[in-house]
C-alpha cells in the first residue's frame, strides 16, 4: 500500500520523537507557527496532494519552517461534525511514518522530520499520500480525500488564522456537549489509594473533581491507557434528568466502590451525592440555617459559613464517603449549565469566596450575581443573611415557603429550624455563652424503641467541656 | 538502558551524573540526562541554561485549566506531551529534563499520571537515560520509570554517607524499584585512608565500582561555579567516571 513511500509506514513508530542533533528540520512548534485542519467539502478530487511551498529537498538543515496541513474529504454520510473526530487522528496517523514526528493538535502542532528519513528521499508529498491512504481505511466513509501541505508563510499565515475560527466553532459545539449527547460517560479510580470507595464519574457537563480531566481527557485516557484507572461507563437508562441519575451509572459506582455506594445524583448535594476523594477544587455545602449552599475552596484559608475551615470539612466529606448535604467539585462544574440543578443551581448558592466568584463570574446569572455574598461580605449566618435581605437574594422566597409548609407537620419527620436562625456568637444562656464545640455532618444518637435519630448538619453548642481521664 | 544516580545530598550525585555524561557523548548514543531531584543542580554542571522545568509546565496547566483556559476541544495529554517536549534543553550531545520544583498545594494525581506516561513514552526514543535522582526516591518511583538497569548510589566517606547508600537499597526493595546492579560508587576518599574506607563499605556488602579522589581542580571548578564537563580530560576524576561507565557497561 505505501510502495512509493521511500520510509516505513507503521503503528510501531507512534510514540517517536526526533532529537534536535538527527534533525533534517522543525516543522511548526513553538518558533514557528503552524495548524491542522479537516474539512469536509463538496467537490473533493480524490487522490490529489498537493505541497504550497519548499518542499524538504528544498530546505537547509537545522531550519525551522512554518507548515500547514489541509485535508478535505468528502463522504455521503460524512457530517461537518465529525470534522473533530477525525482531525485528531493527524497526530497518530502522521506518527505512523518513521522520521516524522507529530506532536498536539490544532493551531499548537509540532513537527520534525529526521534526517535518516530525508537520506531515504522522504518528501512532504509523501506525507500528504501516506495520509490521504490511512484517513480513508481508518475511515470508510470517506469517499474522497485530498490532501494539501503548506510551507510558505503568507499561506500558512492565512490558513492558520481559518483554522482559528474552526475550532473557536468546534469549541463552541464541545461546550455546549452535553450529559444527554453521549452515551458514555467516563469513571475514574485513581484516587483509591487513599480513597478506597470514590469512584469520580466524569460527563460532558461534570468535570472530575480535582478539575483536571473532563469528558475529553477521559475519552483520550481510557484509549492511551485502557487498563488504567479511566473507563468507560455506559450511562444506561436515565432515572431522573434533573437530578442526573442513570441506572449503569448506579451499578458500575456499586461495583466499584466495593458495594459503597448504591446510588448517585450528579447534580445534586442530597441523598445521594456524589462522593470525594480529597482531591476536590471546592466543597459545596448545605447550610440548614439558611436553607442554602456554601462553597469553599482550597485557597480559602479562612473560617466558613458553618464555622470551620475548607480543611475541616474536606476532612470530615472525603475518603469516598457519601455524605448528605456535601460534595466536593472543580471549578470548572461550577461553569456548567447543569452546576447542581437539581438544587437549584445559583439561585441556591448563598456564600462563596471572592476569588472564586470572580473566576466563574460570567456563568453565574447576572440576576443573581450581586446578591450572592462572599468574605468580603460577611462569614457568619447573620452578615450573610443581613446580606441576602438587603439585596434580595431568591433564597428568601425558599425560606419562606419552608416555613409556612413545615407548620403543617409532615409525616418524614425532617426537623427543619423552624425559629430564628441560631447564631453562634448569639448563643448565650444565663448570661453563660455557649461555644461551638463539635460539628458533624452527621449525627446518630444512641436510641431505643424503634426510631432512629440522625442529626444532620450537627452543631454542638456547650457552656463548659469537661475533659477527664477514666 | 537507565542509569539512575542517587546518594545523600552533597556526596557528589552531580558530579558523578554529569560526567557519565561527557563520558558517554563519546559513544554517539542518544542521551537523556533527567534532573530528578529539585536541589541539584545538573543543567549549571552540564553547562545549559533552563527555561521551563516540568514542575514549571505542570503548574501552568493547573491553572489553565483552573482558568478555564484551555479549549473545550482540547486533551490536557496532547498539551502537556508538546509542553514537557518544549522544556527539554537539548544540546548535540545530549537532551535534559528537569523535573523541577515540587507539587503545591492540590490534587496532582491525574497530571502525575499523564506525565508519567508520557515521560515514559519520551525516554523510551533515549539510548541511554542518565538520571540525577533525589536521594528519598519517591521521585524515581513516581514519576519516571520503574525499570532503572543500574543504580549508582554515591557516598563520600563519612559513616552518614555510607548509611544512606545501605538505606537506598533496602528502599529501592519496598518501593519495587527493580534494577538490574546496585553499585557503590566512593567519592572524595584521600588516598591515605583509602583502605579504611574500602574496609567499612565491603561490610555494608554492597558492590562497589569505583573510587573517586579528592580533587582540588573539581573543587576549584566548584567554586568558580564552572561546567564540571569543561574538566579536562586528564582529571583523575574524569578518568575515574569513564572508568565506572565501562565497568557499568560491562
Amino acid at each position: 500500500m505505501f510502495e512509493d513511500i521511500p520510509v516505513d509506514v507503521s503503528p510501531m513508530y507512534e510514540g517517536e520523537r526526533i532529537r534536535a542533533a538527527n534533525m533534517f528540520v522543525e516543522l511548526a512548534g513553538p518558533k514557528s507557527m503552524g495548524a491542522e485542519l479537516v474539512q469536509v467539502e463538496e467537490n473533493v478530487e480524490d487522490g490529489k496532494v498537493e505541497v504550497i511551498g519548499p518542499e524538504l529537498d528544498a530546505m537547509q538543515e537545522g531550519d525551522i519552517h512554518p507548515l500547514g496541513i489541509l485535508i478535505e474529504i468528502q463522504g455521503e454520510h460524512l457530517e461537518k461534525e465529525l470534522e473533530g473526530v477525525i482531525e485528531r487522528r493527524t497526530h497518530e496517523l502522521c506518527n505512523y511514518i518513521k522520521g516524522f514526528m507529530h506532536l498536539n493538535q490544532r493551531d499548537a502542532i509540532w513537527c520534525r522530520v529526521s534526517k535518516e528519513a530525508l537520506e531515504a528521499g522522504f518528501k512532504l508529498e509523501h506525507l500528504a499520500k501516506t495520509l490521504s491512504i490511512l484517513f480513508k481505511e481508518e475511515f470508510p466513509l470517506i469517499e474522497s480525500i485530498a490532501v494539501t501541505i503548506m510551507t510558505e508563510p503568507a499561506t500558512v499565515e492565512e490558513f492558520v488564522s481559518k483554522a482559528n475560527e474552526e475550532y473557536q466553532k468546534r469549541d463552541a459545539r464541545a461546550r455546549e456537549l452535553s450529559d444527554e449527547d453521549v452515551d458514555v460517560f467516563y469513571g475514574c479510580v485513581m484516587c483509591q489509594s487513599f480513597a478506597p470507595t470514590h469512584v469520580c464519574v466524569v460527563t460532558p457537563d461534570r468535570t472530575a473533581l480535582c478539575g483536571a480531566i473532563n469528558w475529553f481527557d477521559c475519552r483520550a485516557a481510557a484509549k492511551m491507557d485502557p487498563e488504567g484507572p479511566i473507563f468507560e461507563v455506559e450511562k444506561g437508562d436515565l432515572i431522573d434528568d434533573v437530578k442526573g441519575e442513570y441506572t449503569n451509572v448506579n451499578t458500575v459506582v456499586n461495583e466499584k466502590s466495593q458495594g459503597t455506594v448504591e446510588r448517585v445524583f450528579l447534580h445534586s448535594v442530597f441523598e445521594y451525592p456524589h462522593t470525594s476523594c480529597g482531591c476536590f477544587e471546592a466543597v459545596a455545602f448545605y447550610i440548614p440555617e439558611l436553607d442554602g449552599i456554601g462553597i469553599v475552596d482550597r485557597d480559602f484559608n479562612g473560617e466558613t459559613p458553618l464555622g470551620i475551615p475548607f480543611s475541616a470539612m474536606a476532612g470530615q466529606c472525603s475518603g469516598g464517603k457519601q455524605v448528605e448535604g456535601f460534595t466536593g467539585l472543580s471549578l470548572e462544574y461550577m461553569r456548567s449549565p447543569k452546576f447542581l440543578q437539581a438544587d437549584g443551581a445559583y439561585e441556591r448558592i448563598v456564600w462563596l469566596p471572592k476569588e472564586i466568584k470572580d473566576a466563574v463570574e460570567e456563568y453565574i446569572p447576572e440576576e443573581i450575581r450581586d446578591k450572592i455574598p462572599t468574605e468580603e461580605d460577611g462569614t457568619t449566618l447573620k452578615e450573610i443573611r443581613s446580606f441576602l435581605e438587603d439585596k434580595g437574594h431568591p433564597i428568601l422566597e425558599r425560606l419562606e415557603t419552608i416555613k409556612s409548609e413545615t407548620s403543617e407537620e409532615e409525616e418524614e419527620e425532617q426537623v427543619t429550624v423552624e425559629e430564628e436562625p441560631i447564631l453562634m456568637e448569639e448563643m448565650q444562656m444565663e448570661g453563660e455563652t455557649m461555644a461551638p464545640v463539635a460539628y458533624a455532618p452527621q449525627l446518630t444518637l444512641p436510641s431505643s424503641g424503634g426510631v432512629k435519630i440522625v442529626f444532620k448538619n450537627a452543631k454542638v453548642y456547650a457552656e463548659k467541656v469537661i475533659i477527664k481521664k477514666k | 538502558m537507565i542509569i539512575a544516580v542517587s546518594g545523600k545530598g552533597g556526596t557528589g550525585k552531580t558530579l558523578v551524573s554529569s560526567l557519565l555524561i561527557k563520558s558517554l557523548k563519546d559513544t554517539e548514543k542518544d542521551i537523556l540526562a533527567i534532573d530528578a531531584d529539585p536541589d541539584s543542580n545538573l543543567p549549571e554542571a552540564l553547562g545549559v541554561e533552563v527555561y521551563k522545568t516540568v514542575g514549571d509546565v505542570r503548574e501552568d496547566l493547573k491553572e489553565d485549566t483552573a482558568k478555564g483556559r484551555i479549549p473545550a476541544g482540547m486533551n490536557k495529554w496532547d498539551i502537556l506531551d508538546y509542553k514537557i517536549m518544549e522544556s527539554i534543553i537539548e544540546t548535540p550531545n545530549f537532551d535534559l529534563l528537569v523535573m523541577g520544583r515540587p507539587e503545591g498545594s492540590g490534587c496532582y494525581c491525574a497530571v502525575n499520571n499523564m506525565l508519567r506516561r508520557i515521560i515514559e513514552n519520551l525516554s523510551s526514543n533515549y539510548d541511554v537515560i542518565v538520571i540525577d535522582a533525589e536521594a528519598g526516591l519517591e521521585h524515581l518511583s513516581r514519576r519516571t520509570t520503574q525499570n532503572v538497569d543500574v543504580m549508582l548510589v554515591v557516598t563520600d566517606k563519612s559513616k552518614r554517607g555510607i548509611l544512606t547508600a545501605q538505606r537506598i537499597g533496602q528502599l529501592a526493595d519496598e518501593l519495587d524499584i527493580k534494577f538490574q546492579d546496585l553499585y557503590l560508587v566512593l567519592n572524595r576518599v584521600n588516598p591515605e585512608n583509602e583502605d579504611e574506607i574500602v574496609q567499612k563499605v565491603k561490610e555494608t556488602g554492597l558492590d562497589m565500582v569505583g573510587i573517586i579522589h579528592e580533587d582540588d581542580e573539581v573543587t576549584q571548578f566548584d567554586i568558580e561555579g564552572r561546567p564540571l564537563v569543561e574538566l579536562p580530560s586528564e582529571s583523575n576524576t574524569v578518568k575515574a567516571v569513564n572508568g565506572i561507565l565501562s565497568r557499568i557497561l560491562k
